[in-house]
């Protein structure tokens, strides 16, 4: 087996480095990469999305729908790992987990700067590295510290029951919202709108996207390791 | 950086991408497979984003003070959304894991196999 | 009023979705509506893309700007010929979601009857997003949607075995969606461009050749993993045998099309950019079909196991497919994008029909089902109805396509292909014989089999009218021949063979 494999890793590690030969060299402006579609966004994106952040204008606008279908992914993930059978259930585990009072009191300190910090980087994202993914990602990260400390249970009543399946689903349909708030003003599905006097719901749709994604994800991430866990 | 004509940065993808692929293929334990498959998705990641940089360039964050050449924005939502898609895959990946440990009580390929 | 058909494009996507997305919140309320909730949903999608391949139909082959943002500058959905195919994709879904509901009734508890009718949608749409996307950066994603919806479908069934049969699915299915990112990274940072026909035309003349050839390579082996062309098909017959029955039919008849599906974008992209040898890839791909369609058809009939029979001549079933496109001659090219549909079709008539025997029974091999045609004859015949189909007797609907590809074999002057393929039918013959000859000609050994009786109208309404439709599009013949040939010249190599 070991064997077999090493030999798979030559194959491919030669032709690997075949295949290198006549790419582009790293860092070179004149790359295909950075005078194509890249150099237009650079050059418009800001006029165009209204946006500074470009990789932000990127991933909402120019790209929206690959961002669209990468929510229904993570969704994806999320119906997935509820619709396998379940060893038990969150009624049936035990209340909390003995946990080091340490780590109690390190979460308990850290979680609201956490939860500030995921803020931040969702209200600052358009102007600084950041976003919705980065600050879903913390919020996420932060349910789950949490569900540690507080057993299953305890985090179960983090997100209140009946919110909790429209929580999941928020990126997907907030997208679809916004999909289709675009297509009846710009007339194409995702469009948003570049008159200067739509500017104001231009930033909305971005920010709505952005909450959404932020909430959504990082419910999913804690849903996720609940339901594993479970 | 290029010294000797040999590009580092392909040198250092196309390593990590072999030792992902020697560890999804060679290891018996399940957890190592898996991690082996993401060392080989975080190697493509790296291809994807260091060919979006450019010398001296500066992020595409266009506030003020900011200097062109900007490194190119696609490669870095590229990469944003692999890592959800990755993510993805290794949640539901590892709850099969659980559900396997759960009815067989071992993570290893050789033992498995050997059961019906 | 005409209807602007082209402007619903991107809803053909969207609806299944939304409707994923909401199946979960209505679970919470109610259960026993998600079953209907995702026929409606199925429904009006396949209202969408009737009316799209209407269109296309009538007006050829035309291009969506998401966004506004027309070209290389955002995401191009384009819709041809070849993705006409999410009308029938969509039309079996609308005949399995309501097969489904007797098997979620009886074999999952409550709790995660929403995610499995979830994740049934979720499939539909990513295919569909899959198969009209013109950018290859979404076309990884959806493929994403589609793969990780498909290994959590493989699982629901049971706890150590279906996990397991999931999980090596996973590996390899993984894998490949990590080639087709790698090959799409690859082509990026050669061209500075995602969408298809950008790429295309900038893979000029002074484009590296190793790069591209990387690149071309990484795609079409993601692409021939998630088709199961032998020897990558490891992951299908486990997975597709202890899959549920609906799932098995919308594994076996519709995901791994999208292997297909994701090869024939390939080959247009390569086909119009001219840069790589298209002639001696058609070859191997020829090769490999041919292969794939004895070695699928021989190591069926050692199969006892129905199901595991049924994801065997799936294998040889693909390996036509891609034969027909490595022919590289327009009558086999017809007859395989035919085939697409029409194996789709067969397989799922044949997989839910299983289904029903396995559900009334509670056996799954051919020696214990024997002789259950005496007690449930209507679903047995409709049984024999996808066997003949499959095999391709002249009045069902695989007859055409195989006779095309055939043709396309002498045409191309490969005769021994030809004869591949005679024989491989001819195999197929044989182990679909058998199980007729199982179901119908010899008695019953167990008391369940003689004593079961007729599924229940949810599975049997399903399953005549597939048998129908097998049938019919038999009779119908050339029309979807017809409808595909203005559009196979984009995937031949340039200058003939």
């Amino acid at each position: 087996m070991k064997g077999w494999a090493l030999a798979l890793v030559v194959v491919v590690a030669a032709t690997l480095a075949i295949g290198v030969q006549g790419l582009p060299t790293h860092d070179a402006p004149e790359a295909p990469i950075h005078d194509h579609v890249g150099a237009r966004y650079v050059e418009r994106g800001v006029e165009e999305t209204g946006m500074r952040n470009l990789v932000g204008a990127v991933l909402l606008n120019y790209r929206g729908f690959d961002t669209m279908v990468e929510v229904v992914v993570i969704f994806t993930a999320l119906a997935a790992v509820l619709a396998l059978p379940r060893a038990g259930s969150v009624a049936d585990a035990p209340e909390a987990l003995p946990v080091s009072p340490v780590v109690l009191f390190v979460v308990r300190l850290l979680a609201p700067f956490i939860a500030l910090f995921a803020i931040a980087l969702l209200f600052r994202g358009h102007v600084s590295p950041g976003g919705g993914f980065q600050a879903g990602a913390l919020f996420g990260a932060l349910f789950v510290a949490l569900g540690l400390v507080l057993g299953r249970r305890g985090a179960a009543r983090l997100v209140p029951e009946r919110a909790r399946p429209w929580l999941q689903a928020a990126a997907p349909l907030t997208f679809a919202a916004v999909a289709a708030l675009g297509w009846a003003l710009t007339g194409s599905f995702l469009g948003f709108p570049q008159a200067p006097e739509l500017h104001a719901v231009r930033e909305a749709m971005a920010l709505a996207l952005e909450v959404a994604i932020a909430v959504g994800g990082g419910v999913i991430l804690g849903s996720l390791f609940q339901t594993m866990e479970a | 950086m290029a010294p000797f004509g040999v590009d580092l940065d392909y040198v250092a993808v196309a390593a990590l991408f072999c030792i992902g692929l020697y560890m999804l293929v060679a290891k018996s334990n399940l957890l190592k497979k898996l991690l082996g498959l993401n060392v080989m998705e975080t190697s493509v990641f790296a291809f994807i984003v260091t060919s979006g940089m450019v010398e001296g360039g500066d992020p595409p964050l266009l506030v003020a003070g900011a200097q062109p050449p900007f490194a190119s924005p696609i490669p870095q939502a590229m990469v944003l959304t692999g890592i959800v898609v990755v993510v993805s895959v290794t949640a539901v990946a590892l709850s099969l894991i659980v559900q396997i440990y759960a009815h067989y009580g071992t993570l290893e390929v050789d033992e498995l196999k050997e059961r019906p | 009023m005409s209807v602007a058909w082209e402007q619903l494009l991107p809803w053909a996507v969207a609806l299944p979705f939304v409707g994923a997305a909401l199946t979960p919140v209505l679970a919470a309320r109610s259960p026993r509506w998600t079953g209907p909730w995702a026929w409606g949903v199925v429904l009006a999608t396949v209202a969408v893309t009737v009316g799209l391949v209407a269109h296309v139909a009538e007006a050829g082959a035309f291009t969506y700007a998401i966004g506004g943002w027309s070209g290389a500058y955002g995401i191009e959905l384009r819709f041809d010929r070849f993705a006409a195919w999410v009308l029938p994709l969509s039309l079996l879904f609308a005949v399995i979601v309501p097969f489904s509901w007797r098997y979620v009734v009886v074999s999952l508890e409550p709790a995660r009857w929403g995610a499995f009718y979830a994740l049934l949608l979720l499939v539909m749409g990513g295919m569909i997003g899959f198969s009209i996307t013109g950018d290859l950066f979404n076309l990884f994603v959806f493929m994403e949607v589609t793969s990780l919806s498909s290994y959590a479908l493989v699982a629901v069934g049971g706890r150590g075995v279906a996990a397991w049969a999931a999980l090596k699915y996973l590996f390899l299915g993984a894998v490949a969606s990590l080639l087709a990112l790698l090959g799409t990274a690859l082509l990026f940072v050669l061209t500075g461009s995602l969408n298809l026909a950008d790429v295309a035309a900038r893979l000029g003349p002074d484009v590296a050749r190793g790069p591209v050839l990387i690149a071309f390579a990484a795609l079409v082996t993601s692409f021939l993993v998630k088709a199961a062309v032998f020897p990558l098909h490891v992951w299908l017959p486990d997975a597709h045998a202890i899959a549920p029955s609906p799932v098995s039919a919308v594994l076996s008849g519709l995901v791994v099309k999208t292997g297909i599906v994701g090869l024939v974008r390939v080959v247009q992209l390569f086909h119009a950019a001219d840069a790589v040898p298209l002639a001696g890839f058609h070859l191997a791909l020829a090769w490999l079909g041919a292969v794939s369609i004895v070695m699928g058809a021989f190591l069926a009939i050692f199969q006892d196991d129905l199901k595991l029979m049924l994801a065997y001549s799936t294998i040889s079933n693909v390996g036509y497919i891609v034969l027909g496109f490595g022919l590289a001659a327009p009558y086999a090219a017809v007859g395989a994008s035919v085939h697409v549909v029409n194996h789709a079709l067969i397989k799922t008539t044949l997989f839910l029909a299983a289904g029903a025997l396995i559900h009334q029974t509670g056996f799954r091999t051919l020696s214990d089902l024997r002789g259950v045609a005496r007690a449930m004859p209507q679903t047995a015949a409709v049984m024999a109805i996808g066997a003949v189909s499959i095999v391709g007797l002249p009045p069902t609907a695989g007859f055409l396509c195989k006779w095309y590809i055939a043709l396309g074999a002498f045409e191309a002057d490969r005769a021994p292909f030809g004869f591949a393929l005679v024989f491989g039918a001819l195999f197929i013959f044989v182990y679909y014989i058998r199980m007729v000859n199982a179901l119908y000609f010899q008695a019953p050994v167990h008391a369940r089999v003689a004593e079961a009786t007729e599924v229940p109208w949810s599975m049997r309404a399903p399953l005549l009218l597939l048998a129908a439709s097998c049938l019919v599009l038999g009779l119908l013949g050339g029309a979807p021949l017809a409808f595909v040939e203005p559009a196979v010249a984009g995937v031949l190599p340039v200058g003939g063979p």
